[in-house]
């Protein structure tokens, strides 16, 4: 197989040699040498080492108390967001559920908003003063109105909030399943449980253990969650990481921080990878068909699975609808938590658009985060594949140097390219990356790095290598390959990978406060004069309109690139269904374009 | 349905188009990776600043515009434009800097990042309040202590910080910080601990000054995140805390609440905003233009009838607000040792991060 390649052979594929040295050469310059140059200047300030900030740190009861919740949280989301991930997307893409489609967009907000004002969101209902609570203590007079919060809270939050890669990632390694391989177990009598928990969930492994690392990750670096509903007991270490990085007195607390929870994550990722060997993530079949809608034939289950379902949707989607209603109210209504719809206007929405920037800003942060996404990608596709598919020491030790930026906080990531690169210096040509337009482009790039290889790379193990041999065999060369057979597999992936870099990219703060051209400021600086919490009653009601406004934008991307894939999807698969009960939620316009989309696509796709 | 979406893409990627041609009057502008530097980007100077907000920025940019400067403002809270302003030093993108308090300025001026300058205005102030060679004041801010005077009278208002913790009426009555990020809460703690300086104590501070610090925080509200003091004040959650003086009309009216202030027997912290020269500037002479422009009694004059602010160019208060002129004209303004509390602010902010905050 595969997965015994030796270094010896690998070095002998030009394909390899020439990512291979592109590869190293962008490491060396843009992971290693600025982090190795950003931790000498913290570690060793006046050339000699200094244990202080270890001694410091340990003896800090509050930073070992925060540090614990942030493992806490960590442990706690991989398993909740597994469960809840997994559970929405069987109701959208697995079950036969009435309304998967509306069940699926209410399920999908998520893709398009998140951070503080998710956390501001969840508040509003569930809060103090929120609707829910005020309803709640309205019947049972004794509960105590503070109860959203603390460790629960936090917890019930990030897990609804960071289902993203799950409703992604995961429902698109489902649809690649082989539906011959259920029939054929149900025909040997196999129950509905046993076929998910038998064949359905181990053929998820690679994408559900590539997300578990997201989560973990998430957990750790926790923000706005735990600030808005942690309370005074359950407080993590993120907050503590950002003051110290910028007292440049303290920033070797912050690395050292930082380098452990990155050593965790490594950790974690190293556990994953060791788990994810050796397994067989495809379809064997010749020929594999495409996935049908199971129906629950337990009534029970299936009512149980239905309410869950529709109860899901209704947290999902609330504070949503609150945060796009507060966006019109004034600064006081938001933090008072005093709503009437008489008070509803547009002068948020004047302001913020008839600033002299105007949609500048936009722009900018459109066009840098579109190129930062898509060349992220593109570059990662050959490496993540070569990773794949060669598995050996070298392939190894390039994985990990690529997860270098989980590491660090993207401030110190931009202070370590601002300070390797302020003068000419020959790993670039000689020339000097500060004050250009490209140095946030790197690091824009750099930041996106290690999730979009997670993720790819669990994409290219679904794919079946027999495939790929036998294009081999026929005398396809290894580009042709890459191009004709692996490539439109991973597409859907790729594709919606690329949007969430984007996505995630368009409002980022902590790299382009340092890296910004001064003529070409991204969103993010305008969002944050504009919202600083010193700022007032504006800064909220700004803060909400900005947030719905990016709502706009990365929903339309979310629905070019991604709706309209799975679209295409649905119609093909649409004629393949019994047609005895055409579900509502999926009666597409029988409109269709029959093979507009299989000419880049190899037959029996199997993703 | 395929057309639909056809369109959606055309009409976005229209106005994307449309967007980017209307904005590209500078040359670099696009966003594209054009690798231009900044010098290239012509005369504009490039003014860092954490003054920006409120239309502050917009109404400077337009003003400077009309005395013919070409700006560009780069907005970043007090630490980061300071961070920044360091890690550029070898290679500025900063022409000028300004804003920031002399406790940021001293730091960017220890790291070599500030170019001396005397501007045209520097007989006009009091030399004091800057360092007298590199930065220059311009506007004046009182950190204060402010409570709800509609629910505690004036004789029944605490009388300094330090009885926050010690009487029992005011103890979970006020907010307390969550961070010690801000400018303003750096100067609250430096109004309290300069009192308890004791060389042989811990980083300069006696035992007791420590003590304080540990009660504050044991005994007050914790902030809470996105959530205005003024808008917990207004929901009965706490009754007083911490603010600067520039805030608190407009903050009055936002959210319905009246505040009186306290002014302790020892004073009050000043935080007083600078304006510098930076060095290794390429438009050096139109920089120092620049800075003889803002500080200029006109201008600043005309800043603070606009946004309320205490001018300190002596020219500039006749246009001021009446009732901040006479409020800072009463204000007794607390004795503090800048050198000391520049030197130890940053491990201080560390040890009540590490052991106090909880």
């Amino acid at each position: 197989m595969s997965g015994n390649i030796t270094v010896r052979t690998m070095a002998r594929s030009p394909f390899v040699l020439v990512v291979g040295a592109v590869l190293t050469w962008f490491i060396a310059a843009f992971l290693v040498w600025p982090n190795v140059n950003i931790l000498l200047a913290t570690f060793f300030p006046d050339g000699s080492f200094s244990g202080r900030a270890a001694e410091k740190l340990f003896s800090s009861q509050r930073a070992m108390k925060a540090l614990g919740n942030s493992f806490l949280l960590a442990v706690a989301l991989s398993v909740t967001v597994n469960l809840v991930g997994v559970f929405i997307v069987l109701v959208t893409h697995y079950f036969r559920i009435r309304g998967s489609r509306i069940l699926f967009l209410g399920y999908a907000s998520t893709f398009i908003y998140g951070g503080i004002v998710l956390a501001a969101g969840y508040k509003f209902i569930y809060g103090d003063k929120g609707i829910v609570t005020s309803l709640l203590v309205r019947l049972f007079p004794a509960m105590d109105p503070g109860w959203f919060s603390g460790f629960f809270a936090v917890l019930v939050v990030m897990t609804f909030a960071t289902t993203t890669n799950h409703m992604l990632f995961v429902a698109n390694a489902l649809k690649g399943i082989d539906y011959q391989t259920i029939e054929a177990a149900r025909n040997l009598g196999a129950s509905t449980w046993t076929i998910l928990r038998r064949i359905v969930l181990p053929m998820l492994k690679p994408t559900l253990f590539a997300v578990t690392i997201l989560s973990f990750l998430t957990g750790l670096g926790a923000l706005s969650a735990p600030q808005v509903l942690g309370g005074r007991d359950f407080q993590t270490i993120t907050p503590m990481i950002l003051t110290f990085t910028n007292s440049p007195t303290s920033r070797d607390l912050a690395a050292l921080l930082a380098v452990i929870l990155g050593l965790a994550t490594m950790l974690m990722l190293a556990v994953m990878s060791r788990l994810e060997k050796g397994g067989t993530y495809f379809s064997v079949s010749k020929v594999s068909s495409e996935l049908q809608k199971q129906d629950i034939t337990h009534r029970g289950a299936n009512l149980a699975v239905h309410a869950v379902a529709y109860l899901l949707f209704a947290i999902y989607t609330l504070p949503v609808v609150l945060i796009v209603l507060y966006s019109f109210a004034d600064g006081a209504a938001i933090q008072t938590g005093q709503l009437s719809l008489a008070n509803l206007t547009l002068d948020n929405y004047v302001r913020v658009l008839t600033q002299q920037s105007g949609l500048r800003p936009f722009i900018v942060s459109v066009v840098y985060s579109a190129l930062a996404a898509v060349i992220a990608v593109a570059g990662l596709l050959f490496v993540s594949r070569l990773l794949q598919k060669y598995k050996n020491w070298v392939a190894s030790a390039f994985e990990y140097l690529l997860h270098i930026p989980w590491i660090l906080p993207s401030a110190l990531l931009a202070l370590g390219l601002i300070v390797s690169y302020d003068h000419p210096n020959p790993l670039v040509g000689g020339a000097v990356l500060t004050g250009t337009t490209v140095i946030l482009l790197i690091a824009f790039v750099t930041v996106k790095i290690p999730f979009t290889l997670r993720m790819l790379k669990a994409s290219f193990a679904a794919v079946n290598s027999s495939l790929e041999e036998a294009a081999a065999i026929m005398g396809a060369k290894t580009l042709y390959v890459f191009r004709r057979i692996l490539l439109p597999l991973v597409l859907p992936a790729a594709a919606a990978i690329t949007a969430l870099n984007f996505n995630s990219l368009l409002d980022d703060y902590d790299t382009a406060i340092f890296l910004a051209h001064p003529l070409v400021q991204p969103l993010g600086l305008v969002i944050k004069a504009n919202t600083d919490g010193a700022e007032g009653t504006e800064g909220i009601a700004n803060t909400f309109v900005y947030t719905v406004l990016l709502m706009v934008i990365t929903g339309v991307t979310m629905y070019l690139v991604y709706g309209r894939s799975g679209r295409q999807r649905n119609r093909k698969r649409l004629p393949a269904a019994p047609p005895r009960s055409p579900v509502p939620g999926t009666a597409l316009p029988a409109a269709q374009a029959p093979g507009e989309d299989d000419a880049t696509r190899p037959a029996a796709a199997v993703r | 349905m395929r057309k639909l979406q056809t369109l959606v893409a055309a009409a976005v990627a229209a106005t994307l188009l449309a967007g980017c041609g209307g904005a590209s009057t500078p040359p670099a502008s696009t966003g594209e990776a054009s690798g231009a530097p900044a010098g290239a980007s012509g005369d504009t100077l490039v003014v860092y600043t954490n003054s920006n907000g409120e239309g502050r920025g917009d109404w400077l940019a337009a003003k400077a515009a009309e005395a013919g400067f070409k700006i560009e403002i780069v907005g970043a809270g007090g630490a980061d434009a300071t961070n920044k302003l360091i890690a550029e030093k070898n290679n500025p993108i900063a022409d000028v800097a300004f804003g920031l308090n002399n406790m940021y300025f001293s730091q960017v001026k220890n790291e070599g990042a500030l170019e001396a300058y005397q501007p045209a205005w520097a007989g006009e102030v009091d030399k004091g309040l800057g360092d007298g060679e590199t930065y220059w004041p311009l506007v004046k801010q009182a950190i204060l202590l402010g409570y709800n005077s509609d629910k505690i009278s004036k004789d029944a208002a605490p009388k300094d910080w330090t009885d926050l913790w010690t009487k029992d009426e005011f103890k979970s009555r006020y907010e307390r910080v969550t961070g010690l990020g801000t400018a303003t809460a750096q100067l609250v703690f430096a109004g309290i601990l300069s009192r308890y300086r004791d060389d042989s104590g811990d980083l300069g501070i006696s035992d007791d000054g420590w003590k304080q610090v540990e009660q504050y925080f044991k005994n007050g509200s914790p902030a809470v995140a996105k959530t205005d003091l003024f808008a917990r004040i207004a929901s009965g959650e706490v009754d007083m805390g911490q603010m600067p003086s520039s805030i608190i009309a407009d903050r009055e009216k936002s959210f319905k609440v009246n505040v009186d202030t306290v002014i302790p027997s020892v004073g009050v912290p000043l935080a007083v905003e600078q304006i510098a020269l930076v060095k290794g500037t390429k438009k050096k002479e139109q920089a120092q233009k620049f800075i003889d422009w803002f500080g200029s009694a006109e201008v600043q004059g005309e800043f603070a009838q606009k946004f309320n602010a205490m001018p300190v160019n002596k020219g500039a208060q006749a246009k001021a607000n009446p009732e901040v002129v006479d409020f800072f004209a009463g204000l007794k303004q607390q004795d503090i040792d800048w050198g000391f509390v520049q030197k130890n602010m940053g491990a201080w902010v560390e040890k009540i991060e590490l052991e106090y905050m909880t």
